[in-house]
């Protein structure tokens, strides 16, 4: 008698509990980003993003899908911008911490290297990396919610070329996937636009003095050197070094937003009458409030790739209220792959990418041209995929 | 083609230059204490945030930033010396692994406190030189100055004090200068301190040209290494010479051929040198 109530009072006990842990439970989202290295600015973009979004729907009592409401948690992973890194993180957050989403990578070798495990695990991943290798039919659980060069270097490169009368462009490339396949669109890109990218250098991701390199770029005499596909603190340090050598031709920052962390490392005077690639308009009321959050949240500038992360972040937990369930992937991609004109706070985003790359897991996005004057961004013309004006 | 040659050889001596005052710091904590520093990229790292605070954050002139740096660095190798490295004085291996271990708690704890993003250092000079066709950047002339000038005195202090004396005693044999009277207790701190003062003082200089975040030390400690290997590990002479080498190496091979040679032909002189001369181009053996 005595025993069976004691064994009562206890299920009892453990129902409630089992109760209060089923009407609130917690929704693990993987960070598998750079934190330190030389693309560090962009990956603490992404996961501040993340960050950021999960601030969101915790606030308001959690995201509720399927009736239960999730506190969203992000963990955050630093693979340093190599792919060895990002497969050791990708195995622990996909076996150990078990999450089901993960935002990142911000590389095209970390990502292209994770693939397999996220893929075959029906992991969804959120990636920045530039490589046209990222998405494809084969590969259904990777999303991109930023546009990269195969989306804005042409219409950005043909006006350019165009305003600015340039026959002749030197760049330099880090030695890497990403590098690679930034040189060969940004190449084809200038042909098509009736210039010639008649320099090209490769270097190792760590190198800091580009002297001798640029020497023999801009002793071939080019009228413009274009930046794209180097992080944030080379593009300066070439910037800088280019201009200490006396170059005083054109620079053109095509592809990912960085002006910002260019002009921290260069200098207002180095980088004075540059062209750069804006994915951010800070006319737009709903992009100047993210940004201003960003700043009074992290006292630091904000990383241009960031609103990307947080409307993609924010379009993942629509996807799985749409589809009822955190725990079915498959259902959860197929309502993200059916969210049309979501409304984020960099505009009207859908996706696309159909034809380049056969799935349309990219993020289609207004961008912009923008002329660097005394340090800051303004907007000299607006851009979609067809072209500028 | 000329004057590319010219170029590529003024770009060679400063960047040589720039490696040298990082090599004879990391080269003088091996000569005496008997240590090699991995820690070293990250003093050179902690000088150009102590130099960006002293000017940006503080207002402060430049030189007078740089001394500061310079005092604070002398200052903060003691302290290490005393904390970390005391215990493991007899002990190379242990040694070395220590200075991993503080090379990884200061890159952290600056990324805690200053985060990843590069901080920007207002140029102190720009425009450039010309000299007919050749060019020679104002920042990078000003910084080649200074930094032979830091290198003269520091040569001078070396070779003409007392205590210059003692520490080159030092490095030739403990137990004899110990026995000649040479302080211990004061010159290891003192020697790894002025080590760390020339990697610091390397990254206050060069802040202006490359930049500041909490990354930046991983380059120049390679640098020094190679600059150390070629030379002879605890050989100032040698590191002078190697460091030049090194310096036009990378400039020409990157100039003419590729930044990637550059590295090929570099570490495959590194590795000739070693086969054929282990302790160095100018180095004595091993003690």
């Amino acid at each position: 008698m005595r025993m069976s109530r004691i064994l009562a009072i206890t299920s009892a006990v453990a129902l409630m509990a089992g109760n209060a842990i089923a009407q609130e439970e917690t929704l693990k989202i993987g960070a598998l980003v750079t934190l330190s290295g030389a693309g560090a600015s962009w990956g603490q973009g992404m996961l501040r993003a993340a960050e950021l979004a999960a601030e969101d729907v915790n606030e308001n009592g959690g995201l509720e899908v399927g009736g239960t409401n999730y506190k969203v948690e992000v963990i955050p992973y630093d693979d340093s911008y190599k792919a060895n890194e990002a497969v050791t993180a990708a195995n622990r957050l996909v076996f150990e911490e078990k999450v089901k989403y993960i935002i990142g990578t911000v590389g095209s070798a970390p990502i292209l290297a994770i693939q397999p495990i996220t893929e075959e695990n029906g992991v969804i991943t959120m990636t920045l990396g530039f490589t046209a290798q990222a998405l494809s039919p084969e590969k259904p659980y990777t999303f991109r919610p930023n546009p990269t060069t195969a989306e804005v270097a042409q219409p950005q490169i043909d006006w350019i070329v165009a305003n600015q009368g340039i026959k002749t462009v030197g760049a330099l490339f880090p030695k890497d996937e990403t590098g690679e396949a930034i040189a060969e669109d940004v190449a084809a890109a200038y042909s098509a636009a009736g210039a010639e990218l008649a320099a090209v250098e490769f270097f190792e991701r760590d190198r800091v003095d580009f002297i001798p390199l640029l020497t023999r770029i801009v002793a071939q005499g080019v009228d413009a050197i274009e930046l794209d596909g180097n992080s944030p603190v080379t593009a300066g340090q070439i910037v800088q070094q280019a201009r200490d050598i006396g170059f005083e031709g054109v620079i053109v920052r095509t592809g990912g937003p960085a002006t910002q962390e260019i002009v921290n490392v260069a200098g207002n005077a180095a980088t004075e009458g540059m062209f750069v690639h804006s994915a951010f308009d800070p006319g737009v009321e709903k992009a100047a409030a993210y940004e201003a959050r960003y700043v009074e949240t992290y006292g630091e500038t904000m990383n241009g790739f960031s609103p990307f992360f947080y409307d993609g972040t924010k379009m993942l937990f629509a996807a799985m209220q749409e589809a009822g369930t955190v725990e079915d992937t498959e259902a959860v991609k197929t309502a993200l792959e059916g969210l049309t004109d979501y409304e984020g706070v960099l505009g009207t985003m859908n996706w696309t990418g159909e034809e380049p790359y056969g799935i349309a897991h990219q993020l289609d996005s207004p961008f912009y041209i923008a002329r660097v004057e005394d340090g800051a961004e303004v907007i000299v013309a607006r851009c979609t995929t067809t072209g500028c004006e | 083609m000329s004057f590319l040659i010219a170029q590529s050889i003024i770009n060679g001596v400063i960047l040589g230059t720039l490696y040298l005052m990082m090599a004879i710091g990391f080269t003088l904590a091996f000569g005496v204490m008997r240590i090699v520093n991995f820690a070293h990229g990250e003093f050179y790292m902690i000088g150009a945030f102590l130099a960006l605070i002293g000017v940006n954050w503080l207002g402060l002139p430049f030189p007078l930033a740089l001394a500061l740096t310079a005092a604070l660095a002398i200052l903060l190798g003691a302290l290490v010396e005393r904390i970390v490295f005391r215990p493991f004085r007899a002990d190379e291996l242990s040694g070395m692994i220590a200075s991993l271990g503080l090379a990884m708690i200061l890159q952290h704890a600056a990324l805690i406190i200053f985060g990843p993003d590069p901080q920007s250092f207002p140029a102190l000079v720009s425009g450039v030189y010309r000299l007919g066709d050749l060019i020679v950047p104002q920042s990078r002339a000003l910084t080649l100055g200074v930094g032979v000038v830091i290198l003269l005195a520091f040569y001078v202090f070396l070779m003409h004090t007392r205590m210059g004396r003692a520490l080159r005693a030092l490095v030739q044999d403990q137990e004899v200068a110990a026995i000649y009277g040479v302080r211990l207790e004061i010159m290891y701190p003192l020697g790894l301190g002025l080590g760390v003062a020339l990697a610091a003082v390397a990254g206050g200089l060069m802040a202006p040209l490359f930049g500041v975040s909490p990354f930046i030390g991983a380059t120049p400690l390679l640098k020094a290494f190679i600059v150390v290997i070629l030379g002879g590990l605890g050989s100032i002479p040698g590191a002078a010479l190697a460091a030049i080498l090194l310096g036009l190496i990378e400039s020409l091979t990157s100039s003419f051929v590729s930044a990637s040679a550059a590295d090929i032909v570099t570490f495959a002189l590194v590795v000739v040198v070693l086969l054929i001369r282990p302790a160095g181009l100018l180095g004595r053996g091993e003690a």
